[in-house]
Order: structure tokens, then sequence, then C-alpha cells
């Protein structure tokens, strides 16, 4: 059964090289790449399953036993992760193949596309904190190249702008392995979170927040989103859907994983609520500034981290259940959104409100599939995003914390006002002009196909809700992580 | 038939999505396919009657996320039996008359679609017994009602009603979510039924009631959130009728019935909602006096009339609710007929403007019959229904001693008297010819049976329900027993004042002048004491909101990357810095001085990185970064690990030259560029980074007591086959780790090898004219 917590790694990376030896052809490319990301996904849900019935699975990298070793671990949390990320992987890479000019225009792009799949596998499976490293520079690595290859000669500096925090954010991370290796002489998670507890509290409070900030800034919290939404937008579609819907959530990731398993600590985090709220409050009113839709989303992709972080800092099985659930509906929302967002484009050649008009009248199935993305988003029933905001609010209740849920309340309701300006600027009113292509009926399945996943994240609620409470409790009692990694292994 | 009232309600949103999918042209199709689900709940309630009045409600669990307490359990009672029957047949009267309201290319099978999904969600929050399932369905009639206000989406005008709609109702239901789940973990139970059996009480308790009156307030346009209820006059006629007779704006009424059996007696219960539903009441009534559009006379006339049932539910005995509820079901048939009534004028004469409309009366009295006696039912005039619930109201009101809300309620009840008079001679009066206007009346065609005959069915209801009250109070005295309705109550106070009511209203109809100047007089006032009109508060809002988001994400996105960079550095090293003080960290202990080499290496890195700062020369500044890199090495060799050293003097070396031939194509000296940042700042952030490395370093060395995994490696490595420690470390213990970092090179390659061949090819076409790429 531990092969198979290696295999999610295993097959982007093998995808990686079959699709570069494919180069130049783009149809057997094509085939490699979805076939790779479709069976990542069906090894996910397999690997879900076993989890959540034998227990943590781990696989010693190489042989050699953990510490001394690498060793991949897939509990509850990896699982749940790996199986949404496959699923808006495979849905944004059909939508991709079925656009056409993306791949068109980056004959590179089934390979590093691949090898972005691979770096979020890697950062969710791995059970070491510098392999966790390398796969953020994978994926990130990959990120880079997706974002800059089709800048235009406006958009260069705000690609800059991400590359560059890109790496101020990896240089911080490597100085803070240096430190935790330093203090413990390991960087094995499982390892370093018995080490910890011995190490002085005080260092050991810096050092989380060391690695929240670090890890901030590639999940975006206030104040270390600015690149966020300076530069999403200007990528193609199929990159700006997978940057929202992965890439963020990697580094929300990162925090839970390392603030539970080495840094846990008794009770809720006023500070990280605080970042939590005015996460969720600047960057909703960032959107309501913006009149683009792409713009408009990626400033959600920032309020809608807040929510996370509100359930970690919670500290509680409750809140940390829902803010597992709320990743999960925010991958998959999050990614329909900018899809729907390409589809708005390619029917119209534009994402400026001001200049489209009309499309329910024009092309209503757009309308049809942006409307419970957007209900979701804003938090609205029976949607996915609703119950994952009420697992926040109850968890938030039950912890005592009314200000900052009062907060997140009143943050869903301008995420809806937002919402109302896209559904009323681009969707109502006389169709313009410049509504002349229909989109191809494959990207409309693909982000059909994603919307309904979405819709059924709400409905499967109460069965995914006990699956993140039973993480939650992993998660603040990672005994069986730590044996599993540390004792087990083939 | 256990779970049929859920299946009638799902039977709605099919409805709804088999019309969404049917193609435009097929009307009749439509019609028959939006009128089945609302059938199917008529025969429904029909059937459940018997049972439900007797007490013998229909349940059913519907689990669905039992975790957080919400289900979509069914508990249909006499209240909900009576929504149900209300929104099903008036919901029927309405689609047979949007078939003959709607234009032929109007895309009558979406307005059905919206109209019947939201009939679907109001029942819903009618059957369902729990607090979140309720809110479910609460927040799908907002969604649904959003995009009936803003149905006519080619009109500004509709669109900023609607988006006013959705935003105020939203605030209360995001409001009342909060309250919901307080009052879910006050009482332990989120069913509605065993919470009002046995309701909580305490703090917990008081806020979640104010919080939930602030969802019911917001939907049924109480003050000071009446606003957006006149705005939505800019849905379609029927979708007005259709929302703000029976449904939408009752949800709110609804709510309150349905809690005040529990909660009626707590502190916070009467004060608030008695004196919102009383201040509704008055603004409403008063403000109908002014408006001269027939939809908005009606749109303040509701906002009264839900003032008037909020009051009632304010006091909250019995006999209150019973008054309440029987108000509320009169309410529903005469405002859907006058409703409909006006969307006919409007649709046969082109205008709902009293100014304009003369001599309809005469041209089409059938019409005007209809509107007279709802509009006497509106006024309480016997033997209409709304004679008989006014009638119980006021004697309840005398019975209890209410004086205050009495007397409320008689002025506001003339003003209603006054502006049903107004409405009806507005629409069908004659009046003297005028130079300013041309009257439309006596050319008007008359409408066909689809707009007259579902008015007239309701009008005629409210007739026969008020000669024979007798129906209507055994279903309203079984969900609020304690009153009851009558035709003739005989001789006795409460029909005094009721004639005095009717006396008031029309002797005010009758001097027209000091109405106006009374009215005038005080708007002066108000506008004296600059009271801000509800209205005015949400603009303000709304402006304020964009103005506030404008001014934080101009702070936030400056675009400029050195501040980027520098607010990242900052937050990212003082917190945990301050963290570490916080914690009551010590301070790093000084290492002892190491070799004379070290000090000298040191001192050389340090000379050799300020020397980069100051290089003027791109090409000078990479050299000596190089130097940076070469002096690193330097300590590798001091520390024993010469391959390393050797490895990294590689890669500065290639780094260097890599850089000189890029230097080829940009200017030699930087350019001087104006400093976003002032240079003390950067040399702050600089000493910040700096010093945080340095005593973190210095910390962390100093504190491990374990044995590092290296040593292990050191100690394993000739069992992997290696000597060099370090190879072996990168080929085989931490083979993933390399296999990563090759990959990230290949991505890099791949990526900038992509990024020169479309620069390439992109200098190529950009060589080619214009002209010549638009021939190929």
């Amino acid at each position: 059964m531990n092969v198979l917590a290696s295999l999610p790694v295993a097959i982007p990376f093998a995808a990686v090289g079959l699709t570069l030896l494919a180069w130049r052809r783009l149809a057997l490319q094509r085939a490699i790449s979805i076939a790779a990301t479709a069976g990542s996904l069906g090894v996910a849900v397999a690997l879900l399953i076993a989890v959540d019935t034998d227990g943590v699975a781990a696989v010693a990298v190489g042989g050699w036993e953990a510490p001394i070793g690498i060793a991949l671990v897939a509990d509850r949390l990896s699982a749940l992760m790996l199986v949404a990320a496959g699923a808006a992987l495979l849905g944004v890479l059909v939508f991709a193949v079925a656009q056409r000019d993306t791949d068109e225009a980056l004959r590179a792009f089934h390979p590093v596309y691949q090898t972005l799949a691979a770096g979020v596998a890697l950062a969710f499976l791995t059970g070491d904190l510098f392999t966790l490293f390398v796969a953020f520079e994978i994926m990130l690595t990959a990120s880079y190249v997706l974002i800059t290859h089709r800048a235009r000669a406006g958009d260069v500096r705000a690609t800059m702008t991400y590359v560059v925090v890109g790496l101020i954010a990896s240089a911080l991370f490597l100085v803070g392995v240096g430190f935790v290796y330093a203090a413990t002489g390991t960087v094995n998670m499982a390892d370093l979170s018995l080490r910890l507890a011995d190490v002085d509290p005080a260092v050991r409070t810096a050092l989380g927040w060391l690695f929240f900030m670090v890890f901030g800034i590639k999940a975006a919290i206030f104040p270390l989103f600015f690149w966020l939404p300076d530069s999403y937008p200007t990528a193609p579609t199929p990159v700006t859907a997978i940057f929202a819907g992965l890439l963020t959530k990697v580094g929300v990731y990162a925090i839970i994983r390392t603030q539970t398993l080495l840094f846990p600590v008794e009770g809720a985090s006023t500070f990280m609520l605080l970042i939590a709220g005015l996460t969720m409050v600047v960057g909703v009113l960032g959107a309501i500034a913006q009149g683009d839709i792409k713009r408009i989303l990626s400033f959600h992709i920032v309020s809608q981290i807040g929510y996370m972080i509100m359930g970690l800092g919670f500290f509680t099985v409750a809140g940390i259940a829902a803010a597992v659930l709320f990743v999960v509906h925010q991958i998959v929302v999050k990614t329909v959104m900018f899809l729907v967002g390409g589809l708005v484009e390619t029917a119209s050649g534009t994402g400026r409100l001001r200049d489209v008009d009309g499309l329910l009248h024009r092309f209503p199935v757009i309308a049809v599939l942006f409307l419970p993305a957007a209900l979701s988003l804003a938090g609205l029933p029976p949607f996915s995003g609703f119950v994952g905001k009420l697992a926040l609010v109850e968890a938030g209740f039950d912890a005592g914390r009314w200000v900052v849920v009062g907060v997140s309340l009143f943050a869903s309701l301008l995420t809806l006002f937002s919402m109302t300006k896209i559904w009323a600027g681009a969707f109502w009113g006389a169709p313009s002009a410049n509504l002349v292509r229909r989109p191809p009926s494959t990207m409309l399945a693909a982000t059909g196909a994603l919307v309904v996943l979405s819709v059924a994240i709400g409905i499967a609620g109460q069965p995914l809700l006990e699956l993140a409470t039973r993480a939650a409790s992993d998660l603040l009692d990672p005994a069986a992580y730590v044996a599993a990694t540390l004792g087990g292994g083939a | 038939m256990t779970s049929w009232p859920f299946l009638v309600v799902a039977a709605h949103f099919v409805g709804a999505a088999v019309l969404l999918a049917m193609p435009r042209r097929s009307r009749r199709a439509a019609v028959v396919v939006a009128l089945a689900p609302m059938a199917a709940a008529v025969v429904m309630a029909a059937l459940a009657a018997g049972a439900v009045i007797d007490g013998d409600p229909v349940t059913a669990d519907i689990s669905w996320l039992p975790a957080l307490g919400v289900s979509l359990d069914v508990r249909f009672d006499a209240l909900a039996l009576i929504f149900t029957f209300a929104i099903a047949a008036i919901g029927m009267a309405i689609i047979t008359y949007a078939a003959g309201y709607f234009a032929p290319e109007a895309d009558l099978r979406r307005f059905l679609a919206l109209l019947v999904g939201f009939a679907g969600a109001m029942m819903g929050i009618a059957i369902t017994d729990n607090l979140f399932g309720l809110f479910v369905f609460w927040e799908l009639t907002t969604v649904t009602s959003y995009l009936l206000v803003g149905f006519q989406d080619e009109k500004g005008s509709a669109r900023a009603a609607a988006l006013h709609a959705i935003l105020t109702t939203s605030l209360g239901g995001l409001a009342m979510l909060g309250g919901f789940v307080l009052l879910f973990q006050a009482a332990g139970t989120a069913t509605l039924s065993e919470i009002v059996a046995s309701p909580p009480s305490g703090t917990t308790t008081t806020v979640a009631l104010v919080l939930i009156f602030l969802g019911a307030f917001t939907k049924s346009a109480q003050a000071p959130f009446h606003f957006w209820l006149p705005g939505a006059m800019a849905a379609p006629t029927p979708a007005s009728a259709y929302l703000h007779s029976a449904t939408m704006v009752k949800a709110g009424v609804l709510l309150l019935l349905r809690l005040a059996p529990g909660f009626a007696a707590t502190g916070v219960w009467t004060p608030v909602v008695l004196t919102v539903g009383l201040a509704t009441m008055m603004i409403g009534a008063w403000r109908a006096l002014r408006q001269t559009d027939l939809k908005l006379i009606l749109a303040y006339g509701t906002v009264s009339q839900l003032g008037f049932m909020t009051a009632l539910v304010g006091l909250g005995s019995p006999v209150m609710l019973h008054a309440a509820l029987a108000v509320l079901v009169a309410h529903a048939l005469f405002k859907s007929t006058l409703f409909l009534v006006v969307g006919a004028i409007d649709h046969q004469a082109g205008t709902r403007d009293i100014r304009v409309l003369s001599g309809l009366g005469r041209r089409l009295p059938w019409l005007a019959l209809i509107a007279v006696l709802a509009a006497a039912s509106m006024a309480g005039v016997a033997p209409l229904l709304g004679f008989a619930t006014k009638e119980a109201a006021v004697a309840a009101l005398l019975d209890e001693h209410a004086w205050i809300a009495l007397a409320v309620i008689s002025v506001a009840s003339a003003l209603t008297a006054t502006y049903a008079l107004r409405f009806v001679f507005g629409a069908f009066g004659t009046k003297p010819p005028s130079g300013e206007v041309d009257h439309v009346g006596p050319e008007v065609a008359a409408p066909g049976p689809t707009l007259w005959g579902p008015p007239a069915l309701l009008g005629a209801a409210g007739l026969v329900f008020g000669i024979v009250p007798g129906a209507v109070d055994a279903v309203v005295s079984a969900a609020a027993p304690g009153g009851k309705l009558v035709l003739w109550p005989g001789w006795n106070l409460a029909l005094g004042v009721s004639i005095a009511i009717i006396a008031a209203g029309v002797a005010i109809y009758a001097a027209p002048a000091a109405l106006a100047h009374l009215q005038h007089r005080v708007a002066a006032r108000l506008a004296a004491l600059h009271v801000p009109s509800a209205e005015g508060s949400y603009r303000w809002l709304i402006d304020m909101l964009n103005r506030v988001a404008d001014r934080v994400t101009g702070i936030t996105q400056n675009g400029s990357l050195p501040v980027y960079i520098g607010v990242i550095l900052i937050t990212t090293l003082t917190v945990p810095a301050a963290a570490w003080i916080g914690a009551g960290g010590a301070l790093p202990q000084l290492p002892p001085l190491g070799s004379a080499a070290e000090i000298a290496l040191g001192v050389f890195v340090a000379v050799v990185a300020i020397a980069v700062l100051r290089a003027k020369r791109r090409l000078a500044a990479v050299i000596l970064l190089g130097g940076v890199g070469y002096s690193i090495a330097g300590v590798f060799v001091l520390f024993g690990a010469p391959d390393l050293a050797l490895t990294l003097l590689l890669v500065e070396t290639v780094t260097v030259a890599v850089f000189a031939f890029v230097l080829g194509r940009l200017p030699r000296r930087f350019e001087e560029q104006p400093w976003r940042l002032g240079r003390a700042m950067r040399a702050g952030v600089a000493l910040v980074v700096g010093g945080f490395v340095t005593a973190a370093a210095l910390v962390t060395n100093g504190i491990r007591t374990a044995p590092p995994v290296a040593d292990v490696y050191v100690e394993l490595a000739p069992d992997a086959g290696g000597r060099n420690v370090v190879n072996v470390i990168l080929t085989d213990f931490r083979a993933l780790d390399t296999l990563g970092e090759i990959t990230v090179i290949a991505a890099a390659a791949v990526g900038i090898g992509a990024l020169v061949m479309r620069t390439r090819t992109q200098r190529r076409t950009d060589d080619v004219p214009d002209t010549a790429r638009e021939a190929a």
C-alpha cells in the first residue's frame, strides 16, 4: 500500500521526462500529459481511501529510513489535498488543450505543467523540511516559466515582481531551514516535532513565526500579498487558473502542516486571527476597486486565504477541520472562477467589465457556469462555500472569537458585492458587439465538470467534513504521523 | 406522504431547471411546466390540510450536515400550510398573468424559471424546521429575487435596484446566520420547533435574537432598511406582485411568527420589534401619500402593512400573533390584486403615473371594480377580509390596553385609507384637463382575459373570505390560536375605532392641500435636523465603500518592487524577532573570535560586499559580486571542505561569465533612478535583515543538544558505497532532493530557451513590414 504514497510524485516526474522526449509532437505530449494527470488523480483517490482506512502511509525514499533519508508521508490531509489538486490540474489541463493557444504558443507547456504538478505533489507528500523547500523550488520554477513566457511588454514588470518575490521567499525559506537544522540537527519533520519540543520555547516560537511568514508570502497573507494581484492576471487563463487554484493553497498547506506538526500552540492565536481578518478585508476591498474580471478574482484569492488562516488560528479540531474543508473548496472554486473568466475573455476578447455586456443573453451557458461558482465563493447556500463558511463560523463561536467571525461575515458580504459587480457588469445589459466567439465545447465541458465537482463538495459536505475533522484530529495529535515516518516505511 | 412537502419544494427547482433548458419559443409549454409544481403544491396542501389543522403536522427528517446542525427537516404545520397555499395559489395566478403580460420578444421562459425557483425557495422557508435549512432557502430567495428585480437588465435602474435589494437583504442574512449559530449553540439544537418549545435564555440568546431581527427586518423591509423595497419596483410587475404581496417580504414576518411563541417574553423582543414595526408602519403610510407612481404607492403601502404585522408580532401575545397572521393573509390577497391591476393598466396605457391617467374608470369599469374591492380591503372596509382582520387587530389592542400601539396603528391606518382612495381615484378617476400633461385614458384598449382574470379571482377571494371569514380563521387559528375573525363584530368599541379610522382617512383625502402642506413641512423639518434618509445613507455607504476600497488598494498595490520587497523582508523577519523577544528569549552569546585567517576573511567579505553597493558600473558590480562568492569559498577551505569550495568557485566563475555576456546588451553604468524608497530606508531594511539572520544563526547554533543527523551520514557513508560524504548525501541519502533540483534546472532551461526562441521569432516578425504581414 505504501507504494501508493510515492506514485503521486513519481507519475508527474515520469510525465516530465516523457513529454520532453515527445518534443515537437504536440498531440503525443497532450495525450501523455492528460493520461498522467488523470492517473495521478486516480492514484490520489486510492491513496485517500487507503490512508483513511489504514492510517498514515510512509515511504522511505531510496530505502534510507527517516531521519537519514527522505520520507514521503501521506496522511489524510496530504491525500485530501492531492485529490483536490489533481481534480483542478486535470480540469485546467483539458481546458488548456481545448483552448489550444496556450500549449501551441509554449512548446514546453506540458513538461513544465507536469513539473508544476510534481512540485505540488511533492510538497503535499514530503515529510522532510528541506525536501519541502525543493518541492517549492520545483513548483515555483515551473510557475516562473509559465507566467513569463507569454508576457507582453507591459506585463514584464509584473511578472518580474512575481519572480523576484518568489526568489526572496525561497531564500528566506532556506535560511529558516538552516536555523532549524542548526537548532535540532535534523530536517525530518517527524523528527523535528520531537526535537523542537525540547528547544528553548522563545526560539521555537520565533522559528514558528518565521515559517508562518515565509509560507505566508506564498500563501499571500496580509501584508505579504502585493505581488499576487499584480502578476496573476497577466498570465494566460489556464496558467492563472492553476496558480489561483493551487499555488497559494500549497502555501496554506505548508502553514497548516508546520504550525500543527512543528510549532503547536495552546489555544487560539490572536495575532494569527488579526492577520486573517486583515487579509480578508484588505483582499476583498482590493477586489471592489477593480474593473477587470481576472483582477477582481485575483484579489479574492487573497481575501479567501484569510478564512483558512482564521480556521487555523482557532487551533481547535473544529477550526482546523473547517480550514481544511475551506482549502479543498477553494482549490476547486477558485480554479473554476478563473476558467469562467477565461470563457468570458474567449467570448468577448476582453475581461474588462466596461467592455463586456449581456453575456447572459448571448451565451447563457457561461452565465450558468458562473453563478454557482460565484455564489459559492461568496459563501451562499447550498454551495460548498457555505459549508466551509458555516463550519468556520461555528468553530469561531465555539472558540469565543466573536470579532474575527464578525469580520469574516462582513467580508463575505463584500465578496457578494463584488460578485454582483461581475454579474451586473458582464452578464447583464444589452449584449455588446464584441460577443462573437462561442467558446469551444470542450472548454465549457472542462469548466462544467469542475462546477459540478464544486457543487458536489457542498452536497457531500457531511462526509467531507467528517474526513476533514479526522484529518484535523490527526494534525493536533501527530503521534501516528511521527510513528509512521520514523518507524515505518518499506 | 411524509416527505411530500419536501418533494414539492424540490419539484419547483426541477421545474426551474427544465424551464431554463427549454427552447425560448415554446411559451405555452413553459407556462405549463411552471404551473405544474405549484399545482402539485396546492394539491399537497389541500390533502394535508385536514390533519394539519387538527394539530398534526407532517414531518420528515432530511439530513444534510449533521456535524454543523444543518438539515432540511420538514415540519409542515398550519403556518407552513398557509404560506404554501398562498405561495402556490397566488403563484399560479401570477404565472398565468405573466403569459399575457410579457411581450412576445421577452424571455418569458427565463422569467418563469426564476419565479418558480423563487417560489420553491419561499416554500422551503415555510416548511423547514431547522434554523440553517431555513437560512439555505432564505438566501435562495435573496438570489432569485435579485435576478427577478434585475430581470429587465438592460435598464441601469433595474440593475441598481437589484443590487440594493441583494445587499440589504444579504447584510441582514449574514447577521441572521451569526444569530442562528449563537442560538444553535445556546439551545444545543438547530431544530426550530424544539428551540421554541424550550427556549434558551441569557446574553447569548439576546445577542442572537437581535442578529436574527436584523435578518427579519431587512427581508421584510422594516425601517431603516425599508428603502430597497420601493426600489425593487424596477422588477417586471408580475414579479413585484409576487415578491411584495405573498412571498419575499413576508419571510421576515414568518420568521418572527415562528420564534414569537418561544421568545416574545424575552426582554429584548417587544421593545425592539414593536418600535421598529410601528415606525415602519408610519413611514410607509406617510410616504405612500407622496407618490404619483401607482406601483410606488403600493410599494410604500406594503412597507406600511409589513410594519403593521411586525408591530403586532412585537406585542407577542397569542391574540396578537393571530391578528398578525390574519392581516398577513388579507394583505397577500389585496396587494397581489392591486399590483396585477397596476400591471394591466401599465400594459394597456403605457404609464402608471396618476397625473397622466384619466378617465380609465369609465373605459375599464370591470378592472376598476376589481381595484375598488381590493383597495377597500386594504382600507379595512366591510365586508372584505381586510375589515375582519383589522378589526381583530384593533380589538386585541383594546383588550390589552396597548394604547400607544393602538394610537400609532390607528393614525397609520387612517393614512392607509387615504392612500387607498388616492390609488383608486388616481388610477381610474377623471381629472380636470391640465396644460402640463397629456392625459391618457379614454383611448386605452381593454386588457385580455389573462390580464384581468387573475386579479379578478384574487380580488374576489378577498370578498368571499371577508363574508365567510371562518374559512380563513380555521387555519389561522390552527397556526396561531388566540383570536377570532368575524364578519360582524356587533356594535362595540373596536368597530367604533375602525369607523373613525376610515372617516379620518376620507377626511384627509378630502383635504389634499392641507396634507401637501404638512408633508412639505415635515420634510423641511427633517432636512433641518439633518436626519439622514434611508436612501441617502445607502448611497453614502456604497460611495464610501468604493472610496475606501480605492484608497486601501492604492496604498497596498503601489507597484514598486523595492517597496514590496522591503515590506516583505521587514514583516517576515520582525514578527519572529518580536515573538522571540516577547517570549523572553536570551540574547545571543557572541562566539569566541575565530582564527586570524577567519577574521581576515570576514573583513574581506564585508569590504567587498560594501564595494558592490558602491559600484557605479555594472561590470564592476558583477565582478565584485563574484569576489564575495570567492571569499565564501575561502570559508569552505578554512573549514575543511575543499570540494565544496571548488564547486562554489566554478559556479561563481560561470555566473560572472554569463553576467558579463548579458551586460554587453545593457548600458555600462547603472541608471540613476529616483529612489522611491529612500536610501536610509534601504539601509535600514538591510541592517534589520542582516542583524536578524546573524542573531538567529548565533542563537540556533548555540542551543542544539541532540546529535545532528550529519554524524549519522558520516558514519553510514562507507556502507552506502562512497567515501565523500557530500557525494553520498547528494546521490543516495537525499537523492530525491537532487532529482528535484535537476528538474528545477531543466524547467528553467526550457523556460529560458522558450523565451529566447520567442524573442528571436518576434524580432523576425518585427522585421517584416506590417503590410506584408497583412497580406500573409
